[in-house]
């Protein structure tokens, strides 16, 4: 069993899984929240989770296939990705094809009615191609706004990890292609202008 | 030798005056809270309030702390964020002080003061999880700032809790009578709404009502709303302790009193392995003493006071403030 991750969300391990290797992921336990919350949450977030994933595949989207939900142990199992994220695959000379990549995907699924939540270059991996992994904070949803969070979450840890490669403008021209992104596009603007805070508020 | 520090504070419901000496030493924290006859705080009655009581409240500091204004060599109020007319009574307050026995002023960040009282009690670089009335924050250093990583998106926690208090004729401040009907183990179903590092408080004060009025017992219903707002608090928190890697935390404001929030925030700290630090109640609520470490920390590591010092600002948020002393 190799640890990946261990977060403020779940413990990530590749496991062995009918033969072959695969991802178990495990919602951390919170023992300050009352059981019937705790159980009430993680039977909400497991199931939302799955359901994500399976409307994704259906849409015939590059994203790790589900295999076994457990509510009892609050983990999914599901498809190991071999290979390496886009945040490292952006240090390679092949940078300019991943952005564009990376930004069809993330069309596609905002284009199936799902917002991601947290897109990092650390939740997209490359193998054979690029699939988007980590739907823990994905909702459905189909607002411009949410959408174009999406897209600043992105182009956030672009800035933050890959300063030195301009990948903004090639990641939302690639983007715009989608024919829905006009109004994503135009929200992502008035989010960025307002920064993170509003002053409105005290 | 230690120099003598006093500190002021105004921005809502509470006029403080504190005197701390440079080593931390807490020689006075005297404060007076505007409780409103009915209704929510009205600023310009709790302005009448503080201005009534800054007199008495500067006497009893100096007696208890036994000294004289010449041993004071700050002065430090809080410029904001907070209700106009507070701050401003506050900022004359200080100011009258300050000229009369010509000390130097200094005008600070009410919340980032509730960060670094928790640096007295031993943290070095914490997150500060933040429950107020009006503010619910949770804030951490990053880069030269003081940087908010989650917030409430609608309503402060506390000025929830007393909404939800006020409807159901508790009467003000609501928390602590919240706290002190709170009765479990039976939880009901109330909304949980934390939407990555958001929160969001209004729609669970709502429903918490509507369960009152469908006649669940008060016990079970005050329970059920302080399970479900300090865990969405304290799972804010936690996010952002792992975003960030830090390892401390620092509990602040009123709500901060809870023995219940005190407890998840200490169990949570334990299960990631980060120190916890829980200043004493009175260092909790709004008070001056931190007003006056703050101008301290400031001013003993260089900060140059300017004329903007010396301005209230209503919505000085957190993040707005340079870091130049750290």
């Amino acid at each position: 069993m190799e640890m990946i991750f261990r977060g403020a969300e779940a413990v990530v391990e590749i496991i062995e899984w009918q033969d072959s290797s695969a991802i178990s992921k495990v919602r951390n336990k919170r023992s300050y929240r009352h059981p019937d919350l705790e159980k009430r949450l993680v039977t909400e977030r497991l199931r939302s989770e799955s359901r994500v994933i399976e409307r994704l595949l259906s849409e015939g989207i590059l994203v790790p296939a589900l295999y076994e939900v457990n509510i009892e142990k609050s983990q999914i199992i599901m498809e190991f990705i071999d290979g390496i994220t886009l945040e490292k695959g952006l240090r390679t000379d092949k940078f300019h094809e991943y952005l564009v990549s990376s930004a069809k995907i993330l069309s596609q699924i905002h284009s199936s009615g799902v917002v991601h939540g947290d897109p990092t270059t650390s939740n997209f991996m490359i193998s054979d191609d690029i699939y988007a992994i980590d739907f823990g904070l994905s909702t459905f949803n189909d607002d411009a706004e949410s959408r174009a969070s999406d897209l600043r979450v992105f182009l956030e840890s672009l800035e933050a990890h890959h300063s030195e490669i301009s990948g903004r403008e090639i990641f939302l021209e690639a983007y715009s292609e989608w024919e829905s992104s006009k109004e994503v596009l135009e929200a992502l603007e008035v989010l960025e202008l307002r920064g993170r805070y509003n002053l409105m508020r005290g | 030798m230690s120099e003598i520090i006093l500190g002021i504070e105004s921005t809502a419901h509470t006029a403080g005056v504190g005197i701390i000496d440079s080593e931390g030493k807490i020689l006075s924290n005297q404060r007076s809270m505007y409780i409103p006859e009915e209704g929510g705080i009205h600023p310009r009655e709790a302005a009448r309030h503080h201005s009534d009581k800054f007199p008495v409240l500067f006497e009893k500091a100096f007696e208890e702390a036994n000294l004289s204004p010449s041993d004071i060599s700050l002065v430090s109020y809080a410029r904001g964020p907070g209700l106009g007319p507070c701050l401003r009574t506050g900022a004359t307050a200080a100011r009258a002080f300050a000229y009369t026995h010509d000390i130097p002023l200094i005008g600070v960040n009410h919340c980032v003061a509730h960060l670094e009282i928790g640096l007295l009690e031993g943290a070095t670089d914490p997150v500060l999880l933040y429950l107020s009335g009006a503010n619910t924050q949770v804030i951490a250093y990053a880069s030269e700032k003081y940087r908010v990583f989650g917030e409430t998106i609608d309503i402060g926690i506390g000025n929830g809790l007393d909404k939800f208090a006020r409807e159901a004729g508790m009467g003000f401040p609501g928390g602590p009578k919240i706290e002190k009907l709170a009765e479990g183990p039976e939880l009901l179903d109330l909304p949980y709404s934390v939407k990555g590092m958001d929160m969001a408080f209004s729609g669970l004060m709502t429903a918490a009502k509507s369960k009152l009025d469908s006649g669940h017992p008060i016990e079970t219903v005050t329970y059920s709303l302080q399970e479900n707002a300090f865990a969405m608090s304290c799972e804010v928190a936690e996010r952002a302790l792992a975003h960030t890697g830090k390892t401390e935390l620092v509990l602040g404001g009123g709500v901060a009193c809870n023995e219940r929030l005190r407890e998840m925030a200490t169990i949570m700290a334990e299960e990631r392995g980060v120190k916890c630090f829980i200043p004493s109640k009175d260092l909790c609520v709004d008070n001056g003493v931190m007003i006056g470490w703050l101008g301290y920390q400031m001013v003993s590591a260089g900060y140059s006071i300017t004329e903007e010092d010396n301005k209230v600002h209503q919505k000085y948020r957190t993040d707005m403030v340079e870091v130049t002393w750290r």
